[in-house]
């Protein structure tokens, strides 16, 4: 019912869902603690507004306790800074100083939209060559018998690296900062959205590709055609975990030393005990994961609508 | 009209997979136009003696030719319907049917498919998903994409066994009346008995693994025939003759 393109059933004898389970959960990476980084889908079911109400319940219990155990001194607000602290950060970052300052601090400045540019840019900057190595070597990978020999045993090893391993050679190669933080976003990028595309090509089902050659689609342009069409749902889970370990990558990245960025302000938050402003960060954090996740998805949708029923 | 393109021969094919051997010796001669029914057990090597013919397999020993052209791979000459058909799900049916002249750079694709969706009944359906349709609209539409090509020779596996009765009933009155329309050479592979009977004109037994044809029947029992023809009794003599000798055999 979410899906304009499947609206009004033009079928009289009823739809059956005879076609083969390909959806999104099915191609793509089998492997949980990678599906378990990115957002499930919900099978296009939109919850009703009491359910969703009922989801708000355990966060106003935890901020009503949190309120309180800083409110009444339960906790020191240098392990734990109110609520109305981190509100009044929030706005300072991103609107500018309100008249309210705390006191004896300095105010983030509206430091919000500089930081928050940087940080989409080396993320965006690492994504672009990933996604642009990863996707024709997935390809290559899933397509080719030779490929997948000469390739797989080198990329299964490198993969297996966990991403904040290769910081340490990463600051060597590239500096402390800006292009430390673009090589771990392209190191993070890639290897998902490599593994991804290989399994999603191949487990496209041969039955479309005989299908296609019995119908005359010349061998060459088989790809085209047929693998990339039929593997994009798989494509897009990688994708989308993809980018969403880059940008996690890309605050660990700052965190360990950059100029600017969100990350970077919380390591400057840190060093001034200024917790509140550290979790104006967080904060920051997911709110573009979860967005840029959302926005992919609206992109890909109607490529991938088929595929979801 | 009689086609003369879409003689379709088969002589001593044999194929094993590994220490299976399927298929022994298979002889079969298909005239252009006529309808064979090719009966047999499940498990018989049906499914893949249609793989050769259609050149997706190729046969250890043997040959297949079309017109006295071997048949050395996948082409568009042979069209192939597989049991639960070959719709991409990704394009809706109208692009699915247009596949094969687009891929053959025909500049009259859209009008083929156009024609073609027309003639399956499908027209009001062309800006449909294949995941959209019913079983029985899918395998009318798989079989519309393929004759889009106009092939010489039609190759059905089974298309309506994953149908429910009534549906099958349905396809098998509109299988018949488009083959009469537009005659193609076609193999219909088929372990049911009473397929092979209403749509076959002539029906090839074939044995259990390793499979070889045992016998081709004539069917005789005229091209207009429909499901009425069940109560005849030349039909049901017929039909207990064969289904006996595939029990049997």
């Amino acid at each position: 019912m979410a899906d304009p393109d499947q609206a009004g059933q033009p079928d009289p004898e009823g739809p059956t869902s005879h076609a083969p389970a390909e959806g999104p959960e099915a191609t793509g990476t089998g492997h949980v603690a990678l599906v378990a980084a990115i957002p499930a889908e919900r099978s296009g079911r939109r919850r009703s507004w009491p359910r969703r109400l009922l989801g708000l319940v355990v966060p106003a219990a935890v901020l009503s306790v949190w309120w309180a155990a800083t409110r009444f001194g339960w906790v020191s607000s240098l392990v734990l800074p109110q609520p109305g602290d981190v509100l009044t950060s929030a706005h300072d970052f991103v609107i500018g100083p309100s008249v309210r300052q705390l006191p004896g601090t300095v105010a983030f400045n509206r430091a919000f939209v500089p930081d928050l540019v940087a940080s989409l840019h080396r993320w965006a900057l690492g994504a672009a060559v990933g996604v642009g190595v990863a996707l024709p070597l997935g390809m290559a990978l899933g397509l080719s018998r030779r490929a997948e020999d000469l390739l797989d045993p080198l990329f299964q090893g490198l993969r297996s690296v966990p991403i904040f391993a290769w910081l340490p050679l990463s600051v060597i190669w590239f500096g402390i900062g800006e292009g430390s933080a673009r090589f771990l976003v392209f190191v993070a990028v890639s290897a998902p959205v490599a593994v991804a595309t290989a399994d999603a090509v191949r487990q496209v089902p041969r039955a479309w590709v005989e299908s296609a050659r019995m119908l005359g689609t010349p061998r060459r342009a088989l790809a085209a055609r047929v693998y990339v069409p039929a593997a994009l749902p798989g494509i897009v889970t990688g994708l989308r975990l993809g980018l969403t370990l880059g940008w996690m990558t890309v605050i660990v990245a700052e965190l360990t030393g950059a100029s600017d960025g969100v990350g970077a302000m919380m390591a400057g938050a840190r060093e001034t005990g200024r917790l509140d402003q550290i979790m104006v960060g967080m904060v920051v954090f997911a709110v573009v994961g979860l967005y840029a996740d959302i926005a992919l998805r609206a992109v890909a949708r109607p490529f991938v609508a088929w595929s979801r029923r | 009209m009689e086609p003369e393109v879409g003689r379709l021969e088969a002589w001593g094919v044999s194929k094993r997979f590994g220490p299976v051997e399927v298929l022994d010796g298979v002889d079969l001669v298909v005239d252009p136009g006529e309808v064979l029914a090719v009966l047999g057990p499940s498990g018989c090597g049906k499914t893949t003696l249609l793989r050769v013919l259609a050149g997706l397999e190729a046969p250890d020993a043997g040959s297949v030719t079309l017109d006295g052209d071997e048949v050395k791979g996948p082409a568009p000459t042979r069209g192939l319907v597989a049991q639960h058909g070959g719709l991409f799900p990704w394009r809706r049916l109208r692009a699915n049917v247009e596949w094969g002249p687009r891929a053959a750079r025909r500049p009259d694709a859209a009008a083929v498919a156009e024609e073609l969706l027309e003639a399956t009944g499908l027209a009001d359906f062309a800006d449909a998903w294949p995941h959209q349709l019913s079983g029985g609209m899918r395998q009318r539409a798989a079989i519309a994409q393929v004759l889009a090509n106009r092939p010489p020779v039609l190759l059905l596996d089974e298309p309506f066994s994953a149908l429910d009765a009534q549906t099958r009933l349905r396809m098998h009155g509109w299988l018949r009346q488009l083959l009469m329309d537009r005659p193609v050479a076609t193999v219909l592979v088929t372990h049911d008995v009473d397929e092979a009977l209403l749509l076959g004109d002539r029906v090839a037994l074939l044995s259990v693994r390793p499979s070889k044809v045992v016998e081709v029947l004539d069917v005789g029992l005229g091209a207009g025939r429909d499901h009425s023809v069940r109560q005849d009794p030349r039909y049901m003599a017929l039909h207990r003759d064969v289904l006996g000798r595939v029990m049997g055999t």
